[in-house]
């Protein structure tokens, strides 16, 4: 079994005004290809008037990661770091940094995916921003 | 494109291999890479003359630089070569701008496996995935081509048509002809599973990344002999069997391998195929463990990307497979560095035949659980009829004949409904 916190951010389009964007972070026992147990959850929503840069979003992680009482590896997609070769993100990170890799690791992203997504549609829909 | 092939001399083998790496990456990485490449061109008969790499980010033209590509036509005069495959992904434009420098026939890595699985396709099914997985591939670049091939027409009265338009529909229409005639073919298979499965069978199937001896194992675990090399994509047909793990029956499928960056579009051409896997109550990923770490892991990572949104939960054991051209010393170690990626690992010697109990055994263990009970039956024709049909359907682990007969008995949950129904409540 393996610590891990899955972290996914939605809203990286530009809408009225710059870019709204919500982080969700869970904290994750896993094992190869199961979710074993989810721990906790937090989320971070952030505005920004120009776009994100990578800097940003790895304040951004650290900081929705910083809320949970857990420790784990912090696990992101490739797409969400631009594309990156890890070890030019892992330097960026405080914690140790991983991409995606087995069945848990990926099942775990599609789970964080779809809370920082509903989160931000809610967000949007409650705060009554111009999408 | 211009295709000088014919025109020269030899049997039309000869091959130059191409790759553009990006700078930074790992050399040893890029290094497996080009190995794989030249694995997959012997796979498909070629013989490789020449070799070429350049380091440097992708040029929208030529996709090495300029230079680059007149050494390579260089290249192709001095050893006579037919062909020149690239291993990068190459756009319509690339490939005409190339072959008109290299005036020879150039294709990428894609194309190059839908040749491998062109010739090995044997089936009829198979030969319409490879007809669709081309003409996917073909479908994006229909319009470049056209406009490729007619740049030099002058127009003239009824000069110029829509066939731009009418070649690319032409292609949507015959891949909705072969999406129809595999999806019944799907529908088939389906209505197979169910069966095997009403026949109390359970699915488990070979996955892994090509040539980490799935067919190797799978001969060692039924006693078969399906072909089985060291090459690339040797298994292109599943092949199933039966297999007897201690009175549960089971069905064995090998299947065709994985491989890394393997498009979508190519994966779901051989969905009927790969199907066999994501549908199985049991997948038994495969793995070269005789390889370095770094290695194992990509591969089960390119592995797990290809299952991991397929398989509905579906168990997996992991077969540390090759287990005899390693160190016994070493196995510990590799094993504590891929065990986050190796769910429930065994290791294995396909060839040499070790590991193949313990590996039946977790296999077991992680089949669909059945249930025991214990049933009275009617010392009759009757009872006797049904004591025969709990023969086929499940294990009996004891019959007692008496005034009736009790058994003690493990089956499917619906089996064992069944076999409720037949005798009634007053008998179980």
């Amino acid at each position: 079994m393996w610590d891990i916190i899955a972290v996914d951010i939605s809203g990286r389009h530009r809408i009225k005004g710059g870019y709204y964007m919500v982080c969700a972070a869970a904290a994750l026992t896993v094992s190869a290809n199961y979710i074993e147990k989810v721990k906790q959850v937090k989320i971070l929503p952030l505005w920004l008037k120009r776009a994100p840069s990578l800097l940003d979003i790895v304040q951004l992680i650290e900081d929705t990661a910083d809320q949970l009482s857990f420790e784990g590896t912090i696990v992101a997609e490739k797409g969400d770091m631009y594309n990156k070769p890890r070890w030019v993100t892992e330097s960026m990170f405080s914690r140790a940094f991983k991409y995606q890799e087995s069945i848990a690791e990926r099942r775990s992203i599609e789970l964080v995916h779809h809370i920082s997504l509903s989160t931000r549609n809610l967000l949007i829909k409650e705060l009554q921003i111009e999408a | 494109m211009k295709i000088s092939a014919e025109q020269k001399p030899g049997n039309g083998n000869r091959v130059i291999l191409a790759k553009r790496t990006i700078p930074n990456s790992d050399p040893e990485r890029e290094e497996y890479l080009f190995q794989e490449l030249r694995e997959l061109a012997k796979a498909a008969g070629y013989l490789p003359v020449g070799e070429l790499k350049q380091t440097r980010y992708p040029d929208s033209r030529y996709q090495l630089g300029r230079g680059k590509i007149e050494e390579l036509a260089e290249l192709v005069r001095n050893t006579g070569a037919d062909k020149v495959i690239f291993y990068n992904r190459l756009s319509t434009t690339q490939l005409f701008n190339i072959s008109e420098i290299c005036k020879c026939q150039i294709i990428d890595k894609f194309q190059l496996i839908l040749e491998i699985f062109a010739k090995r396709a044997i089936t009829h099914r198979s030969k319409l995935q490879v007809e669709l997985a081309r003409l996917r591939y073909e479908v994006p670049r229909a319009r470049a081509v056209v406009s490729l091939v007619k740049k030099e027409e002058r127009a003239g009265f009824m000069g110029l048509g829509d066939y731009e338009d009418s070649y690319e529909q032409d292609l949507k229409k015959r891949i909705a002809r072969i999406e129809n005639e595999l999806e019944s073919a799907e529908k088939d298979d389906e209505s197979l599973r169910a069966l095997r499965h009403r026949k109390g069978f359970s699915l488990i199937s070979l996955a892994g990344y090509t040539n980490a001896g799935k067919s190797t194992l799978f001969n060692a675990i039924v006693s078969e002999c399906v072909e089985a090399k060291n090459m690339l994509f040797t298994t292109l047909v599943p092949v199933t069997r039966a297999l007897d793990l201690g009175g549960r029956k089971a069905l064995l499928t090998d299947t065709v391998g994985f491989i890394e960056d393997l498009p979508h579009w190519l994966v779901d051409a051989f969905k009927s195929t790969l199907d066999e896997i994501f549908l199985s109550d049991l997948i038994l990923l495969v793995v070269d463990v005789s390889e370095k770490p770094e290695m194992i892991l990509q591969k089960l990572s390119t592995s797990h990307d290809t299952l991991w949104d397929r398989i509905q939960g579906a168990p997996i054991i992991t077969v540390l497979n090759k287990v005899d051209l390693v160190d016994e010393s070493e196995l510990d170690s590799i094993l504590e560095q891929i065990g986050y990626m190796a769910p429930n690992p065994v290791f294995v010697s396909a060839k040499k035949g070790t590991g193949i109990t313990a590996l039946k055994a977790e296999i077991v263990k992680h089949l669909p659980p059945w249930c025991f009970c214990s049933l009275s039956l009617p010392n009759s024709e009757e009872g006797m009829s049904i004591l025969s049909w709990l023969y086929e359907e499940g294990i009996v682990h004891r019959v007692e004949f008496g005034e009736l007969i009790h058994v003690d008995y493990e089956a499917r949950t619906e089996i064992i409904n069944r076999a409720h129904a037949l005798l009634g409540p007053k008998e179980t």
